[in-house]
């Protein structure tokens, strides 16, 4: 489950929805943000013709996020690394009709509702696991254990238990590819922000602040009785962990890694207040997630209502980032010092104040935008780049460990070694990113639940 | 201490069966991988240079008599008793910044399609000839020599002469590096052009620095 969760029902829409295009960067443009632009090495599809071999992938699981994972990798023709392509090359879910209309798009694909099927088909050497968060583990597991490189979206589980068995496992396999669907971790635009803030552009660190508002009930309707309980995990507390730990878990995970700190504890309160209809998950959720040195995110998250949409922001004593999506605006304190680029700067109107835009980039980290860059971070979601990072670092350790034991036979310490010294990976999470991000949502989920304050030890982010 | 005295003579046989006692007959150095393993591969562009480098240049050198395979041996210049099998996989190859960071999937991705990759998996060098021309003038100097074998890029093979070092590293160890020019066009090899922006020179420059070690007895029959 995602936050950027798709599914078209009647009531999902969204004010942010009528200002996408062109019309947010104009808008935020002239509310003074100055806009910052990662470099990317995306490509406009035409002039992106990969003719080579096929890396095989294989679905699990395709629910709403499921489809979602579908639907980006039929943006493949960007994803491949050298001369290959993505192939969607076998689906499986336990409901057939979802197999049924899911395989109707990718005419050939092999359909399944048992993944075991797929462990020992060597043609196939990755799955993506997007099923229900409780229902992780186990495919997990026994992908990891056929050989498999793995992705697993994030929560890794809905319990730390299963979380760090996954974790320890995936760790004891470091010839494996490991991903987990912590997207934004992948995002050009994000990893270049990292740099950017790590470098210090926001002076001493404040606070953060993130939300999520959408009118939208996260259920969805099935005329099976059986199915529609099944289709509604995450309105069940029993295996849920709620909007904090389904949604939250990217926002406070992206908290952690420009802090780079782990949160000391986190208070919730959750309501249930535009939904009424049996579901036991507050639709409605405040939370304060603490930091060392006395920082803190405020992060709410609501389905009732969609104003002003998703987004976070960072806040430091030299300035504010504010993230939408992949598009990152800074917001300058007058006092603050020049980074030095702000000459090649336009000046715009902010209300009663004098804004900066980018235009031109004058520091070591800021390149200039340019139009296809701009609309490649449009165009191009970070699940895009992270099933793409997934693939191509899939591709890469496939590809590196042939060429070395082809020519240097089974020295398995050399081939680690060659591993981690020779192919570089992109920007994904880990195991331990993986971990680390389903503990605080775990305990964040605890703190909703309580109501009260939940203390998070330090060594509770340690894989032991 | 007599002990001592023992082992020392025991490994002093065991380096002398090696490179005296077998000089009689072929000796065979395997590729072993590591961080002095490189190849580089240098280009211009109507934009900038570029520049390509890969971890991996497997395969073996066999030597026979007379080859300089100990700091500081005397080795008369002329031909060298040598073969080599040597083989570069094209996916290890990735372009790279200036400053050694990761530059391009993208480039990545074209050099692959220009190298027809696959199925052309490999450069390859096969070595036919070796001449030393120039003697070690110290002991850690290299052995200055030219070499003369059969390139295959992209499926196509071309005679190519490059020089060529050679130092003996002492402990059955070798470092061979190298440097030589080639012109894509001759290996059939078309050199990328995005339209409009960027076209990028048909001549190039490969560099390689290629560690061996003397394989053990098992190894070499």
């Amino acid at each position: 489950m995602d936050m950027n969760d798709n599914e078209i029902q009647p009531s999902d829409y969204n004010r942010r929805d009528f200002l996408k295009g062109g019309s947010v960067a104009t808008l935020m443009s002239l509310m003074g943000g100055v806009r910052l632009f990662g470099q990317t090495n995306a490509e406009p599809a035409a002039q992106n013709k990969p003719t080579g071999q096929k890396y095989k992938v294989a679905v699990i699981g395709l629910g709403r996020w499921g489809r979602e994972v579908l639907n980006t990798l039929a943006l493949a023709p960007h994803a491949p690394v050298g001369n290959y392509l993505v192939e969607v090359a076998a689906i499986c879910d336990n409901y057939p009709s979802a197999l049924r209309r899911a395989g109707e798009l990718i005419p050939g694909v092999i359909k399944t509702e048992d993944y075991k099927t797929l462990l020992d088909n060597k043609d196939i050497p990755a799955f993506i696991v997007a099923t229900p968060t409780h229902k992780h583990k186990e495919i997990v597991l026994a992908a990891l254990k056929a050989g498999k490189n793995v992705y697993c979206e994030a929560p890794l589980a809905n319990n730390l238990d299963d979380a760090r068995e996954i974790a320890i496992a995936a760790r004891s396999l470091p010839k494996q590819i490991f991903q987990v669907g912590l997207q934004d971790r992948s995002d050009p635009e994000r990893t270049f922000l990292l740099k950017f803030i790590r470098e210090g552009a926001l002076g001493k660190n404040l606070m953060t602040r993130a939300q999520y508002h959408k009118k939208y009930s996260w259920r969805q309707q099935s005329p099976n009785a059986q199915r529609e309980k099944e289709l509604n995990w995450c309105l069940d507390k029993s295996v849920s962990l709620g909007l904090l730990g389904e949604f939250g878990i990217h926002p406070l995970d992206q908290a952690s890694w420009y802090l780079n700190a782990k949160p000391v504890a986190i208070q919730a309160f959750g309501s249930i207040l535009a939904f009424a209809d049996g579901r036991d998950v507050a639709d409605t959720v405040h939370a304060i997630c603490e930091f060392p040195g006395g920082i803190r995110t405020m992060y709410d998250v609501t389905l009732g209502n969609s104003y002003d949409g998703n987004h976070e922001v960072l806040y430091g004593t030299n300035g504010a980032i504010m993230m939408r999506d992949s598009k990152a605006w800074m917001f300058k304190e007058t006092d603050s010092e020049l980074f030095g680029w702000e000459v090649y700067a336009r000046k715009t109107l902010f209300y009663k104040e004098t804004g900066i835009a980018l235009m031109a980039g004058a520091s070591k980290g800021v390149v200039p935008s340019s139009s296809s860059a701009e609309e490649n971070a449009a165009l191009s979601s970070p699940l895009f780049y992270s099933l793409g990072n997934f693939v191509k670092n899939s591709n890469d350790y496939t590809n590196a460990i042939a060429d070395y034991t082809t020519n240097f036979g089974d020295d398995q310490e050399g081939l680690l070694k060659h591993l981690s010294e020779n192919v570089h990976k992109r920007p994904a999470a880990g195991y331990l990113e993986g971990y680390q991000a389903t503990v605080t949502a775990v305990k964040g989920s605890e703190a909703v639940q309580s109501g009260k304050r939940v203390e998070i030890a330090a060594d509770l982010y340690e894989l032991k | 201490m007599k002990i001592r005295t023992l082992i020392a003579a025991n490994a002093a046989l065991v380096v002398a069966m090696a490179f005296s006692s077998h000089a009689a007959d072929k000796l065979l150095f395997k590729a072993k991988p590591g961080k002095d393993m490189k190849i580089r591969i240098e280009g211009t562009s109507t934009i900038h240079d570029w520049q390509v480098e890969g971890p991996i240049i497997a395969g073996s050198l066999e030597v026979g008599p007379g080859f300089p395979v100990e700091p500081g041996q005397a080795v008369t210049p002329g031909k060298l008793d040598a073969t080599a099998e040597i083989k570069i996989p094209v996916n290890s190859l990735k372009s790279i910044e200036k400053d050694g960071k990761p530059y391009s999937d993208k480039m990545d991705e074209v050099m692959l399609g220009k190298l027809k990759c696959p199925p052309n998996r490999s450069i390859t060098f096969h070595l036919t000839d070796l001449v030393l021309k120039e003697s070690a003038k110290a002991k850690d100097a290299p052995y200055v020599c030219e070499a003369a074998g059969d390139l295959t890029v992209a499926g196509t093979t071309k005679k190519l002469t490059m020089a060529v070092n050679i130092t003996p590293l002492g402990d059955k160890k070798l470092k061979i590096t190298g440097s030589t020019s080639l012109k894509m066009k001759d290996y059939n090899v078309e050199a990328p052009v995005l339209v409009g922006i960027l076209s990028t020179g048909d001549e190039v420059k490969l560099i390689f620095d290629w560690p061996v070690v003397l394989a053990p007895p098992a190894a070499a029959k």
